[in-house]
């Protein structure tokens, strides 16, 4: 049987957090993903450049007042891109339990 | 929340990955309902507690304009937290539909209001069917009804029995509560009732999702 290869870009933890984080709203701040995948600054701003050269988050750079402020959003083929990886995912683990029911016979 | 690092993981690790983080998602956005649900219940016990003492002393309904003071002071108030906050900026379907329930409510309390006011002052014998109609209802058991509604579906969307529960609470029994205060100034105390609720409310599901 074959299997759908999983997206590599989004098979890095740090890079699914942030996408798994942005599917489900609007639009989020910098601070804000931050806050909620608990990763650094620096960290984070690297694999955001990541998701963003390849076209799955859109980063808007903006000020607040005098601060910087900079907004992420998923776009559709982010979108696309993670329905496909969560499909692969989940065939992935259908055939691990046929195999391990198999195993067990 | 632990640093996510750029490791590979198994297909069941990414799964649990997503999962835990839309988890996350929709119990920070529940955390913050409460933190509105605490900030407009005490808005709402001040403003008809005061209502209510100043329609007392001064015996003139009038008073009752001051409600309209309620959102505009609240709203300027959530949004210098929400600029504050970036939390609270971040929207969902889950806040955005919570919203448009609060709001929908809002729209339909003012219209109500501002209805039976016209009615009342202004279309005596013109339109008395519809007066006498709005005097079987009342306005203030509709209105409670109507807030306690918009707090059960709020329970509904955030899948939160606390909040449902406290919907149920509030409608039936500030419709019930109506009976036993009587028309006047005293219904008043219903919405002082529901603000109380909806503190309670608010604390508890900050509790929940500390």
């Amino acid at each position: 049987m074959m299997f759908p290869t999983l997206d590599p870009l989004l098979h890095s933890e740090l890079r699914l957090a942030v996408v798994s984080l942005l599917i489900g709203m609007e639009e989020a701040e910098f601070p804000y993903i931050k806050e909620q995948t608990g990763a650094t600054a620096g960290n984070l701003s690297v694999q955001i450049e990541k998701l963003s050269e390849a076209g799955y988050i859109e980063v808007e750079k903006t000020f607040k007042g005098k601060r910087p402020c900079t907004v992420c959003r998923i776009t559709p083929d982010g979108r696309k891109a993670f329905e496909n990886y969560v499909k692969a995912l989940k065939s992935y683990l259908k055939v691990k339990s046929v195999s391990s029911a198999a195993d067990t016979k | 929340m632990e640093e996510h690092e750029n490791k590979e993981m198994t297909a069941q690790e990414s799964l649990s990955l997503i999962s835990e983080t839309l988890n996350n998602s929709r119990k920070e956005i529940t955390r913050r309902s409460g933190k509105y649900f605490l900030f407009w219940g005490a808005l709402l016990v001040f403003f008809s507690l005061l209502t209510y003492l100043l329609w007392e002393t001064t015996d003139n309904p009038a008073w009752n304009f001051l409600w309209f003071a309620m959102p505009a002071i609240g709203m300027p108030l959530e949004k210098f937290s929400r600029r504050k906050n970036p939390s609270e900026r971040v929207q969902n379907d889950v806040s955005r539909i919570n919203g448009g329930i609060w709001a929908t409510f809002g729209i339909f309390a003012c219209v109500m209001s501002l209805l039976s006011f016209i009615l009342v002052e202004f279309a005596d014998g013109l339109i008395g069917l519809f007066r006498s109609i709005a005097a079987v209802v009342g306005l203030t058991p509709a209105i409670i009804l109507l807030f306690g509604m918009a707090e059960s579906i709020s329970g509904v969307v955030l899948k939160n029995w606390t909040v449902r529960i406290a919907g149920l609470v509030t409608g039936i029994g500030g419709w019930f509560l109506y009976y036993i205060t009587g028309a006047e100034a005293e219904q008043l105390i219903i919405f002082a009732f529901a603000g109380l609720v909806l503190v309670v409310t608010g604390l508890i599901v900050k509790y929940q999702y500390r």
